[in-house]
């Protein structure tokens, strides 16, 4: 039991200094943050154009519109694939060697270090986006305690998912030595299956259909319905199931997947 | 301390064909040869022993390095350190050794010294005292007081290296093995990282293993040195030794009390001659150094007179170039010194 906590203690420890580590950025993060901003009122606009050009009703009110996508905004950067170049750099340059000589496990470190990453993000770059957003909209909050418990769950979720499928993309390293390619198309189908682009709400049936049987709702589409009230009692539990169960299967495969690339490089020698 | 048996290491190198449609073809059919990186190399190292394991480029020396660190798996043959397999209880070795690559670092990459350092102890589990103790011993004798809170990535290279030493020590491993820990770095710099490893292993009794290319770094630290050419042990011994078994030829140089006009001796070649200074080239084996300075006493008066022994870049250029040297004389018994 000691050493259990020692382990976290280790690993808790990695995390603070993967935060701090991204302190060193800060003019990079205000930019980003500017950015962020400036996207967010695109999109914004676009859809009060298109709400006004229709006379049917939406799925989606325009309020939760604008709340959907001043959450993306802030939650951008906790999104797979922004972290974890640094993965795909160590074993490319074979520096990942090296790490071998500590007593570490590696997805524990790496999936820490990305945590630790998203957590800064989460309130050096989200909590100023909603901030601001909400001096330009009206942002609905949720007034209900257990749905905000339920977000907060479920976004803890978003954020492992996240970490653990940075890591599973970026240790293809370990066969194709670039990522760019496979990283490429792995953030165009996460942007879009997640509901970042458009939310699922919107879609067309058979498609939204597809996206229920895809992990990358869990990104977005799950922890933004729980907090625009979308979903309701039993569905939250069996959304944030199918969260945690993806998250699962994301850290066995990246598992597997690494445990065979490193068996390759002590054999292969990289 | 260190038992290394029968150790080898192949790798499969990839034929690739040259070209578009040879890279196409690549994609389907690769033809692979095999290539030993080490061959059969057997040795042990004693607690507390300072080894120099030299060769040149390519010889396998950061093969071996890999595989007492636990980064490769052997081929064949074993290997123990500490008692431990290194390939097969990764960490548990990992925990008693300590290893510094020169070309690469093991601190983080954005985070001050510090950070690194308390990470470090994180990691290994070290009691705050020992690590504080370590900290300040460290901080002391390798100047890292300067730059102690600044991020690695904004350290000159020198500063980064005394820096990653004292990273690989601050968990008391047994075994620090070194790869090229001084290249790249001024004269001072060397300097104070050779006297560092010195004052541990001294006084710590930690067992070094060292590759280089700097022979200086040899000369001050080690006195057994182990080389290996293309993949095979070719010497392993006392650094004199070697030097001995090499030397066909030393310098001798002699201050005249006049310029004398012929200064020939027999058994000894002029290299070069200038007012009353001259140096000579002589075989220990034709003539001893003794019997020489004998003769040139009974010729002519003297001032000065030294010996040189040939450095050990001569020497290992020698093995390098000519293995077959070095083969042969390694079958005759040593010859008494003189």
């Amino acid at each position: 039991m000691k050493s259990l906590y020692l382990t976290f203690h280790v690993y808790l420890a990695f995390a603070r200094k993967s935060f701090q580590k991204q302190m060193q950025y800060r003019v990079a993060n205000l930019a980003g943050l500017t950015t962020n901003f400036f996207f967010l009122l695109v999109q914004v606009f676009v859809y009060i154009a298109f709400y006004k050009a229709s006379t049917e009703p939406q799925p989606l009110s325009i309020d939760d519109i604008i709340t959907y996508f001043v959450l993306c905004q802030a939650s951008l950067m906790l999104m797979p694939l922004w972290g974890g170049r640094e993965i795909a750099d160590t074993i490319k340059n074979g520096s990942v060697a090296l790490q071998l000589t500590k007593p570490v496990d590696f997805q524990t470190y790496w999936f820490v270090d990305e945590c630790g990453r998203a957590y800064y993000y989460l309130f050096m770059r989200g909590l100023p986006t909603f901030l601001i957003s909400n001096l330009f909209f009206t942002v609905t909050i949720p007034q209900q305690p257990s749905v905000l418990l339920a977000f907060a769950v479920s976004m803890v979720l978003a954020i492992f998912m996240s970490a653990a499928i940075t890591i599973t993309i970026f240790s293809t390293a370990f066969w194709t030595l670039d990522t760019t390619g496979i990283s490429g198309i792995a953030a165009s189908v996460i942007t879009f299956f997640s509901g970042m682009l458009v939310p699922i709400a919107l879609w067309p049936e058979w498609l939204a259909h597809i996206a229920g049987w895809l992990p990358f709702g869990g990104l977005i589409d799950i922890p933004f319905s729980i907090y625009l009230g979308k979903l309701a009692g039993i569905e939250i539990w069996i959304a944030i199931g199918k969260q945690t169960a993806w998250c699962l299967f994301f850290m066995g495969f990246g598992r597997v997947l690494l445990s065979r690339g490193f068996s390759r490089l002590v054999i292969q020698g990289g | 301390m260190i038992e290394v048996n029968d150790l080898s290491k192949d790798f499969k190198v990839y034929h690739h064909r040259k070209g578009f449609f040879g890279s196409f073809v690549n994609l389907f059919s690769r033809k692979h040869r095999i290539v030993q990186a080490v061959d059969k190399v057997s040795f042990t190292v004693a607690r507390g022993e300072i080894v120099g394991y030299l060769g040149p480029n390519g010889a396998g020396k950061s093969t071996t390095i890999k595989m007492l660190t636990g980064i490769l798996v052997p081929s064949s043959g074993s290997v123990t350190v500490n008692g431990y397999i290194p390939h097969r209880q990764r960490k548990e070795n990992a925990k008693h050794i300590g290893v510094v690559f020169g070309q690469r670092s093991h601190l983080w990459f954005d985070l001050p010294v510090q950070e690194s350092f308390e990470l470090l102890q994180r990691i290994y589990r070290i009691p705050e005292a020992e690590y504080r103790q370590n900290v300040e011993v460290f901080e002391e004798l390798l100047n890292l007081g300067d730059f102690f809170r600044t991020p690695v990535r904004q350290l000159s290279l020198g500063q980064r290296m005394r820096a990653d030493i004292a990273a690989a020590l601050l968990h008391n491993p047994d075994v620090l093995f070194l790869d090229e820990p001084t290249i790249g770095l001024d004269v001072v710099a060397k300097a104070r990282i050779r006297q560092f490893i010195q004052r541990i292993n001294t006084e710590r009794q930690v067992t070094v293993v060292l590759t280089t290319h700097d022979l200086d770094d040899v000369e001050k630290l080690c006195k057994r040195v182990i080389l290996i050419d293309n993949a095979r042990l070719r010497f392993d011994g006392e650094l004199t030794a070697l030097r001995r078994l090499l030397s066909t030829e030393r310098l001798l140089s002699v201050d005249y009390a006049e310029a004398y006009p012929d200064v020939s001796i027999p058994n000894a070649d002029i290299v070069y001659q200038e007012g009353a200074r001259v140096q000579y080239r002589f075989s220990p084996e034709e003539i001893s150094a003794a019997d020489l300075i004998g003769t040139i006493l009974k010729k002519f008066r003297i001032v000065d007179v030294s010996i040189q022994e040939p450095d050990i870049e001569d020497l290992i250029k020698t093995v390098y170039e000519d293995n077959l040297t070095l083969e042969r004389k390694l079958a005759e018994p040593l010859s008494p010194d003189i």
